[in-house]
């Protein structure tokens, strides 16, 4: 896996663009450790202030330092991102290679389930959900219903892997050699699976971030913690657009677009690097 | 012209002496792939020559892998990358009009395809749009070609394809909808109807079970005799080759090693390779066990140097592990490479 | 014609699947609430100054047999599938005495007008250009249409309709900044109305095309680049059948299948991103209707939107996929 990462740095232009967005979007956020104030206090900087050397972005009409709040924004969100991801992760790993590995019935059952969360819309859902727990629904609440509603698509995509994997030579041999099925998905099937998880987590961090900052515009989240949607959500509130303050608008909205590019470029490179046929072109380069 | 280092073969199966039909001079077509970095080239043509006369059949025989699709995909000009042509020149003749299909315009190379030339593909279960009717897809092909109204080229069609035991609801159904066997013969009359001066097939009789098998070559071979077309014709199968081809050539590993009149191959294989293929053919009656090759076929991203059949040939001296022995003549209209046999060797 | 029924048959049960998991999650999700919905509604109309007693019974009613928490949990379950069955909401809180079904009848249209305008246009130029960039892969168009698709791509319709209306709303006023047509136009069907209401939905549109555009164009042209090495592509090359007769029947019509499949499989995102650009937009359909009714904290219309959505969106994607089998003949021999 590392090595492919390594490759994929050298030798795609697209991986490396994308790493280097998502670089600067992970300093940003590293930044927020730095912090001089802490994210909630309002009315600690003159508001107002456009960009200038005391404040390169200048700063809200709640009296915030743009930047400072950028970090932290920006590391609320790519954190929630990211545990949405890992948790639908688990979710799609465990559906997708046992329904790809068992197939039958329970392959039926659970694609059925599946294709069910796919095709249903999601976001009205969400808002009912918002809507009935109000100020109780917390940040982590949000992540633990998005990863519950997000796996779908990606079980469906990690079980036709597992599929095509399951007839492999292969997996005949471990069969014959006595191996278990969970050894056999875990030794044999995980390392080919793991491009293709790593290039669903990067689209489904995408995802979940996307809903995340969609949610907060509209205030359905807990509007106090600050993320790349609830900033726009204040800046919406105290109409910046038509104050004039547009820096208060223009660097979350900037920020969010580098991120949402680099994580996909990632995924699109990685995707390329697995696509079956190139794959296979290049394991006939080892074996022939 | 020079190039080609083969006597005539006419003389022996006693055929009118013309001019070939093909001719392939030093040709090399190796697939070039750049995968992150590590650049591999399969070097799947390597310096082949041969030509083709009017109104033969030409075999190619050779194991799996060996080279066979990539040699007749390059010569119908129908590569694409990773193949890339490295050396040398495929010219037709048609009629009095040369055609160098790796110095010619793509709509010069399009204008002869059908008309004059035509193809059988290797795996004809999926060479038809999976999405259209088998008339569409004659349509598709052929209309250009034969310059009839819509209601007489039908009538062709159904005519083509009586030939060929097809029925003319065939026309009304999608691939799917077809035996493998019927399939096949669709495949063979799309390739036929036009009627074209050249023929290359590859494995057109492999999926198919014996008795068809010995239909479809029947009609192949009816086919060819009725419009005096050439054939180019590979299968790997030597039981084919014995009962249709006039001419046979054999690859191995990338090369052709030794050409002739099929039934004299038959009779008396000189290249060692050869020997073994036509001796391990199975015989009624013969019940001592087969001394097959030992090792596999070599890697023709790696081939090995001198001659490629030295690691497995019984026969291999000092010279083969270091140089490649060149096509020559032996015989006649015989060409064999192989040093223990053009050098006098004991053998 | 066996396997074709057994095919309607599944899609029927994948439907019927779909929906009742969803209201079950709706279900769900109710009853999981913290607060007495009925007794906050019934304070949440009263303060929005209506007195009719009949009007507030009404309300009490329906209230009760969707949320309430009284009977055992299997009666309210029944009760809650009895209103669901014949889509009675009861009475708007917000916009009370309307009822919920009143008011989402009138937004749906908007809606569905909006999103079936996007589809159209984004599903066919984006596997249009997709299927051209990936069968003339030299052409520099068609590169740098394949940058701007993967750029526009991954951003989520929130962020696209948002700048738009930055861009074109506030920053070069030339598009109308919200609403779905000119407030003193009286809704009919003649020029002025007509064309008011193509202006206001241009922004709307266009951001979900912009989006979608993305997805299909980069799906259609992946689809093209492995389709091309297909040997019925490479045969008809070799018969030298014409280039575009190739681009159409052969390459695009095989890569056709696959991207209705994935129409039916993205048309819950794609709905989605319409709820929210008519939210950005403030467009009258059900997305703002949505919004403003979490707002004005009206259960009954956030639950029936909800739930509307989801019997809307499965019986959109079962259409597509009835309509499957007349693309695919292989789907009727199966
Ligand atoms: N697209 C490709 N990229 C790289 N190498 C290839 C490609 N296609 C074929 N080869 C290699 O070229 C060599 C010759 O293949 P070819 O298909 O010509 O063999 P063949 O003689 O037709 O075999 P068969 O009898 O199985 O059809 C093989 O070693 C094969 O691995
Ligand atoms: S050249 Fe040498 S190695 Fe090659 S076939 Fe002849 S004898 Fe064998
Ligand atoms: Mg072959």
């Amino acid at each position: 896996m590392l090595s492919i990462l390594r490759d994929l740095l050298r030798y795609n232009r697209e991986f490396a663009a994308g790493a280097v967005l998502l670089a600067i979007v992970v300093a940003l956020a590293a930044m927020s450790a730095f912090a001089p104030m802490p994210p909630e206090d309002v009315y600690v900087v003159p508001p107002d202030v456009p960009p200038s050397w005391a404040y390169p972005m200048g700063t809200t009409s709640r009296g915030q330092d743009v930047f400072w709040q950028l970090a932290f924004a920006i590391r609320n969100t790519l954190l929630f991102g990211f545990i949405v991801a890992i948790l639908s992760r688990i979710l799609s790993l465990v559906i997708g290679l046992v329904s790809g590995y068992l197939g039958g019935i329970v392959d039926r059952v659970l694609m059925s389930i599946n294709d069910t969360f796919i095709v249903m819309p999601l976001f009205p859902i969400l808002v009912m959900f918002y809507f009935v727990m109000k100020d109780r629904m917390s940040w982590a609440a949000l992540a633990l219903v998005m990863a519950g509603l997000g796996w779908a698509y990606d079980a469906r995509l990690i079980r036709s892997i597992a599929m095509s994997l399951r007839t492999r030579q292969f997996t005949e041999q471990s069969v014959f050699s006595g191996m278990s099925t969970s050894q056999i998905v875990t030794q044999d099937h995980l390392p080919y699976v793991m491009p293709i998880v790593f290039s669903t987590t990067m689209n489904n961090i995408n995802w979940s971030i996307g809903l995340e900052v969609t949610l907060s515009v509209l205030g359905f989240t807990n509007i106090n913690t600050p993320t790349i949607g609830v900033m726009i959500y204040w800046a919406n509130q105290h109409t910046a657009m038509t104050a004039g303050v547009w820096w208060w608008i223009f660097f979350p909205v900037a920020l969010v677009i580098m991120t949402f590019i680099g994580l996909f470029l990632l995924a699109v490179s990685m995707n390329e690097y697995i696509d079956p046929r190139s794959r296979l072109s290049r394991m006939r380069g080892t074996r022939t | 012209m020079t190039a080609i280092a083969s006597p005539a073969p006419g003389d022996v199966i006693a055929k009118p002496q013309r001019e070939p039909v093909l001719v392939v001079s030093d040709l090399r077509a190796y697939y070039q792939t750049h995968y992150f970095g590590i650049v591999r080239e399969v070097r799947a043509v390597d310096d082949i020559s041969l030509h083709i006369n009017p109104d033969e059949i030409y075999g190619l025989a050779g194991e799996s892998s060996c080279g066979k699709t990539t040699l007749i995909k390059t010569i119908a000009g129908a590569i694409q990358p990773p193949l890339n042509v490295v050396g040398g020149s495929v010219r037709f003749n048609f009629g009095g009009a040369p055609l160098d299909v790796y110095a010619s315009t793509p709509q010069a190379r399009n204008a002869i395809r059908w008309r004059h030339l035509s193809y059988i593909m290797q795996g004809s279960m999926s060479v038809l749009n999976p999405v259209r009717r088998v008339r569409q897809s004659f349509i598709d092909f052929a209309f250009r070609h034969i310059g009839q109204p819509m209601p007489q080229f039908i009538d062709t069609i159904v005519a083509h394809l009586e030939r060929l035991h097809l029925q003319a609801n065939v026309l009304d159904a999608y691939p799917h909808e077809l035996s493998g066997g019927m399939r096949q013969r669709v495949t063979i009359a799309l390739a036929t109807v036009c009627r074209p001066e050249f023929i290359i097939a590859d494995e057109p009789t492999t999926a198919l079970d014996v008795v068809v098998q010995k239909g479809v070559l029947a009609m192949i071979r009816g086919i060819q005799r009725e419009i005096g077309s050439s054939m180019l014709f590979v299968t790997h199968d030597l039981a084919v080759h014995a009962n249709l081809t006039d001419r046979l050539g054999i690859m191995y590993a990338g090369r052709i090693v030794e050409e002739g009149p099929t039934a004299e191959i038959f009779r008396a294989p000189k290249h060692p390779y050869t020997a073994n293929l036509i001796h391990s053919l199975p015989r009624i009656g013969d019940t001592a066990p087969k001394k097959g090759l030992d090792g596999v076929p070599p890697n023709l991203a790696e081939p090995p140097p001198g001659c490629r059949f030295h690691p497995r040939c019984p026969l291999a001296m000092d010279i083969c592990r270091r140089e490649n022995p060149a096509m020559e003549p032996s015989g006649p209209g015989r060409r064999v490479a192989c040093f223990a046999v053009t050098r006098g060797e004991p053998s | 014609m066996q396997s074709i029924n057994v095919y309607i048959v599944k899609r029927l049960g994948q439907f019927f699947l779909v929906v009742f998991i969803g209201i079950n999650i709706v279900f769900f999700v109710t009853h999981a609430t913290p607060i007495d919905p009925v007794e906050y509604s019934i304070a949440a109309a009263a303060s929005f100054g209506s007195t009719s007693p009949e009007a507030i019974n009404m309300l009490r009613e329906s209230l009760t047999e969707l949320y309430g928490l009284q009977g055992g949990i299997w009666d309210q379950y029944l009760t809650f599938w009895k209103r669901i069955a014949v889509a009675d909401f009861g009475p708007s809180v917000s916009a009370f005495p309307t009822p919920v079904s009143t008011l989402i009848g009138r937004a749906v249209p908007w809606t569905i007008g909006l999103l079936l305008t996007a589809i159209v246009i984004s599903w066919v130029l984006g596997n249009l250009l997709g299927g051209l960039a990936g069968y003339y892969r030299e052409s520099r168009i068609l590169k740098a249409a394949g940058v701007i698709a993967m750029g526009l791509h991954p951003i989520p319709y929130y962020i696209v309709a948002f700048v738009l209306l930055i861009v074109f709303g506030y920053l070069w006023p030339v598009m109308p900044l919200g609403g779905g047509y000119q407030r003193n136009l009286a809704p009919g069907f003649n020029l002025a109305f007509v064309a008011s209401v193509a202006k206001h939905s241009f922004l709307p549109a266009l951001s979900l095309v912009l989006v979608g555009l993305g997805s299909w164009f980069m799906g259609m042209r992946a689809l093209v680049s492995n389709i091309v090495t297909e040997d019925y592509v490479t045969y008809a090359e070799l018969a030298g059948v014409e280039r575009n007769r190739i681009l159409t029947s052969y390459v695009m019509r095989n890569a056709l299948v696959p991207q209705i499949t994935g129409l039916a499989m993205s048309l819950g995102a794609i709905f989605n991103g319409a709820i929210i650009t008519e939210q950005v937009f403030g467009y009258p359909g059900v997305g703002t209707l949505l919004v403003s009714a979490v707002h004005a904290g009206d259960y009954s219309l956030v639950l029936g939107i909800t739930t509307i959505s989801i019997i809307g969106v499965s019986a959109a994607v079962l259409i597509i996929d009835l309509l499957y089998p007349l693309l695919d003949p292989r789907m009727k021999a199966g």
